[in-house]
């Protein structure tokens, strides 16, 4: 009986799968059509506190949770290289030092117990400080939030511990090859610029406890940052909350923001060599970009999507889908804010074809400085970059802290809104000129980690190599 | 004054409760005739779509001859179908098939090491080349990349894990009708075209991610060494010499064996409607036929019954892992291992943080976590990094010192508390966004047997109380248990 009637169901399966072969209305990928779609860029509201701070709002109520950061003119570029790791300890210690007055320890549990979360950094030209909370905790991590921005503690043994992690951190810096090569060809982009330091065993000792105090009063000030908060607050009760959290002062000094010069544009080539035991190859190389300003971001990022920025990209294309060298290639032009940002094109190969890699890396970037790229690139690029603009929309917190950035970068009015048309706009000669204006193979900075007795050609092939020596001198504490 | 604290805190859960019930509230569940699983949830936030298709089929579903296939397999999945991909399948199809003897051949006389046949090697190579380069030209690359980034598709990508497939991408809102074409294209008439190619770029994925990489290296072998029997231990990538021999007829019995209707599970979150959404996945998967249920994993662990101890000897620095065999998701004691897992390892309250970080400073980094799989008993992993002088030994003895106190200090009722409220919070954050939410649906339902595991997580919890965890942390945390991987740096600090 069973069987019988596993049998029955069997057939009555088949039978309305026939009928639906029959009544079939699939339509093909290549040609489909799909309904309108207009996409508005969410509208974010500013507001200026009582105390000067601007803040970016979006309410969103889809989560009973609040998000907010705090972005503060500041970075590494400030800190002097003989003191290099400044800026990162001082970005981690406001929070893990303890602040007006409560221990770490208190406020560690404090805040984990809400399920709330404060966390502060600085990066190379920006410093933040986040919060997320529950709604109803809002109030009480806002306090936390406000006293890690502005009044830490600095706890001489919360640095120390810092430093010490810092220091076992440089003892393990040679340990990953693409960490090394990730290193080395940024410092020599930027070498003799802050952009290019690199925390050493020296500079992180040299650094003192009154060395933290002073930048953090420096830079961490009312009149040096922005605000953002998103999720599901009350806009009047916020904003009187935010008002009385940072209440207006008088600054007893005024802000000066130290001029740190652009890096210098000398195009050099230089092969740098790091002999590892290992069975791959690590190989960046790349030199200095462009930054925001520059009026050719739009053909630079086409140029990027076509030239290594995607899987379908010339250098995924052929050394990874055509010839099977490589598991991750590709390139990227990082369009500079505030300094001027770098291309660095990247892969890693097995030993044995590390030769045959770079040139053909080489061989893909220069043609695109020689011949215009096709149409169906030109379009499929343009396609991207236009129809996934939304997905730089899909949370509260991203749009408001994207508002924020604009703002603090100081971007032109209206960059977002123009986006799509100024994408829209590039032509296959725009690609062609910012080929040839910002690529410069010849003058390319070549890192490369892995073992050379191994390569498939020798490196010295391609010119004079300077090896650099990967064993941490560790000094005798 | 302690009567109404505790009406606070009845009053606090019930009101968190409100929000547990969302989930249950906002997903749509609709099984088709096939066995095909849909969930959905409709979010309205912006005009967004994420949708993830997950296979329960992973590594641990390999035999010893296959290990690597299923990852290869989720490669080889990218490259099309008889229709997309192709400029002409018919003429395609016969040079599919020559290659693939030629491979089988090539690979058959690399076998027989030490013979004298390097010509008769570098013959095939040379003929293998050929045909690859006369089935290039008859292939759109990565066509379905293509149709999806055009239309403004982000996030496309797939990963294989120990228990499952899964492929994924976020499209514009008025685009889901493309996914439902492509992926059920994709299900349905794929062509494993280029296999031997892609097989040469995972080769190149295991030696940036496993052999040039110390620390994942250390986590292969310790894994390994940790199973016997169950092939949780056997690496997903697979071995190298797995990887060399795998080919393109073995990749498409895997597929015909587990790549079914009923043993997937779909995911869609975002800015749709869930009749719509059924409706377009029924005219689109509905007529694939239901494939032969899988065989589950038959294999048990045999008890381990003594400490094992895996050195890696590296160009690194010292790091530690430390393994204790523990059963699988959902099982009861699995509920009190989360439970110990955030008190030893979750942020800066934790117990391993503030001893072994800041109070002892003998590890600059510490975590907890399971692995390798869920589905099946599985491991709780301690892994921390020393800061020199201090060693790995040092290390594990601070760790066995916590799992040792679990025995026998009951754990406080703030600190279950603390817990408590932290999965309050990540259940309000995990609706936040698309992809998450599809990520939880597809692998909890795949791995449990229901979302739903999900939302009745948090009142698993409640119910762990401190003699579970002494009794968990007795049973479990032995030496007879445990296993330790380490890296030795090689020729030491000099």
């Amino acid at each position: 009986m069973r069987a019988l009637l596993v049998f029955l169901c069997v057939l009555v399966t088949v039978m309305l799968q026939g009928c639906c072969v029959v009544n079939q209305r699939l339509a093909d990928p290549r040609t489909m059509k799909f309904p309108e779609l207009n996409f508005k860029i969410p509208s974010t509201e500013r507001v200026v506190l009582e105390c000067g701070i601007p803040v970016y709002l979006l309410r969103d109520t889809e989560l009973p949770i609040i998000n907010m950061s705090a972005m503060v003119r500041v970075g590494s570029v400030y800190e002097p290289a003989a003191k290099a790791g400044l800026s990162g300890m001082v970005g981690s210690v406001m929070r893990s030092g303890g602040a007006a007055g409560t221990a770490s320890e208190t406020m560690d549990d404090e805040l984990e117990f809400m399920a709330s979360a404060v966390e502060s950094g600085i990066g190379s030209d920006m410093g933040t400080v986040s919060l997320t909370a529950l709604k109803k905790n809002f109030s009480r991590t806002l306090q936390i939030f406000s006293d890690v921005l502005l009044r830490p503690d600095f706890s001489e043994k919360r640095i120390e511990i810092f430093r010490r992690q810092t220091i076992e951190s440089l003892r393990r810096q040679n340990d990953d090859p693409k960490e090394i090569a990730g290193r080395e060809i940024n410092r020599a982009i930027y070498a003799g610029h802050p952009l290019g330091d690199i925390t050493t065993f020296e500079s992180i000792n040299a650094i003192k406890r009154q060395d933290l105090v002073d930048f953090h009063q420096r830079f961490y000030r009312q009149d040096n940052m922005i605000l953002s908060v998103s999720g599901d607050f009350d806009r009047t009760a916020l904003l009187k909350e935010l008002n009385s959290v940072f209440k207006a002062t008088t600054q007893s000094t005024t802000l000066v923001l130290p001029e740190v010069p652009q890096p210098q544009q000398r195009f050099q080539g230089e092969i740098l060599y790091g002999k590892k035991d290992v069975n791959q190859t690590v190989i960046r190389m790349g030199h200095l970009g462009l930054t925001k300003d520059s009026p050719d971001i739009y053909a630079v990022r086409l140029l990027d999507y076509i030239l290594g920025g995607s899987f379908t990209s010339r250098l995924t294309m052929e050394i990874r889908t055509n010839q099977g060298l490589a598991y991750s290639v590709g390139s990227h032009f990082d369009i500079g804010r505030r300094f001027t940002g770098s291309f660095i094109a990247e892969t890693e190969t097995k030993a044995e074809s590390t030769g045959k890699a770079l040139n053909l890396m080489n061989k893909i970037i220069t043609d695109l400085t020689k011949e215009q790229v096709t149409d169906a690139e030109l379009y499929a690029a343009r396609e991207y970059m236009i129809n996934s603009f939304m997905f730089g929309f899909t949370n509260p917190a991203s749009i408001v802290n994207q508002r924020a950035r604009l703002e603090y970068y100081r971007y032109p009015d209206g960059y977002l809104e123009q986006y799509r048309d100024n994408i829209a706009k590039v032509t296959k000669k725009d690609i062609l000129e910012a080929a040839q204006k910002y690529l410069h193979p010849d003058a390319f900075k070549l890192v490369v980690i892995g073992d050379a007795a191994k390569f498939d050609l020798p490196l010295t092939s391609r010119g004079s190599v300077r090896e650099f020596d990967l064993k941490v001198n560790i000094p005798k504490p | 004054m302690k009567r109404i604290l505790i009406a606070a805190v009845l009053l606090a859960s019930f009101v968190t409760s409100i929000d547990a019930a969302t989930l249950e509230d906002k997903v749509v569940e609709h099984t088709m005739k096939n066995g095909m699983k849909l969930l959905m949830v409709e979010r309205h936030t912006s005009p967004t779509v994420s949708a993830w298709i997950r296979f329960r089929v992973g590594s641990v579903d390999e035999r010893s001859d296959e290990r690597g296939i299923a990852h290869l397999l989720e490669h080889m999945l990218f490259k099309g179908t008889t229709t997309l991909g192709t400029k002409d399948y018919a003429a395609e199809k016969p040079i599919l098939d020559e290659i693939e003897g030629v491979a089988h051949a090539l690979m058959a006389e690399k076998a027989r090491r030490g013979k004298d046949n390097t010509a008769a090697i570098t013959a095939l190579e040379k003929q293998l080349s050929t045909l690859e380069a006369a089935a290039s030209k008859l292939v759109i690359k990565d066509e379905f990349f293509e149709l999806y980034s055009k239309n403004g598709g982000t996030g496309y990508n797939a990963f294989t894990s120990r228990d499952g497939t899964t492929y994924l991408i976020s499209l514009p809102a008025n685009k889901l009708e493309l996914w439902a074409a492509i992926e059920s294209d994709r299900l349905q008439n794929a062509v494993l075209r280029e296999f031997y190619t892609e097989r040469s770029v995972v080769m190149e994925e295991r030696r940036r991610s496993y052999d040039a990489d110390p620390e994942s290296k250390l986590w292969e072998t310790f894994v390994a060494s940790s199973y016997l029997a169950h092939p949780y231990g056997q690496p997903t990538i697979g071995w190298m010499s797995d990887i060399e021999n795998l080919t393109r007829t073995k990749a498409e019995q895997f597929l015909h064996s587990y790549y079914a209707p009923n043993n997937a599970i779909i995911a869609v979150v975002g800015d749709i409607d869930a009749t719509a959404t059924i409706a377009l996945v029924e005219r689109y998967f509905g007529s694939i036929k239901p494939g032969k249920e899988p065989a589950p994993v038959t294999a048990d662990e045999p008890k381990q019954a003594g400490e094992r101890r895996i050195e890696l000897i590296a160009e690194a620095e010292p790091t530690v892992m430390i393994g204790f065999h523990k059963p699988s998701i959902a099982a009861p004691d699995d509920y009190v291992f989360d439970v110990i897992s955030m008190i030893l390892g979750s942020g800066r309250t934790s117990r391993f943080y503030k001893k072994l970080v800041i109070e002892k400073q003998i590890a600059t980094d510490i975590g907890a976590f399971d692995a390798p799989g869920h589905r099946y008993p599985n491991m709780f992993v301690i892994s921390a990094n020393p800061r020199a002088p201090h060693t790995t030994k040092e290390i594990e003895e601070a760790v066995q010192a916590e799992l040792d106190l679990l025995k026998t200090a009951p754990v406080a009722e703030r600190d279950l508390q603390r817990i408590l409220n932290k999965i309050e919070y990540e259940e309000a954050r995990r609706m936040g966004t698309n992809g998450g939410l599809a990520r939880n649906l597809t692998e909890y339902e795949a791995t449990t047997g229901s979302w739903r595991y999900m939302s009745e997580h948090r009142g698993k919890i409640a119910k762990v109380t401190p003699a579970d965890i002494m009794r968990v942390a007795t049973t479990y945390f032995t030496r007879e248990n445990r296993t330790v991987g380490f890296i030795t740096k090689k020729g030491g600090d000099k």
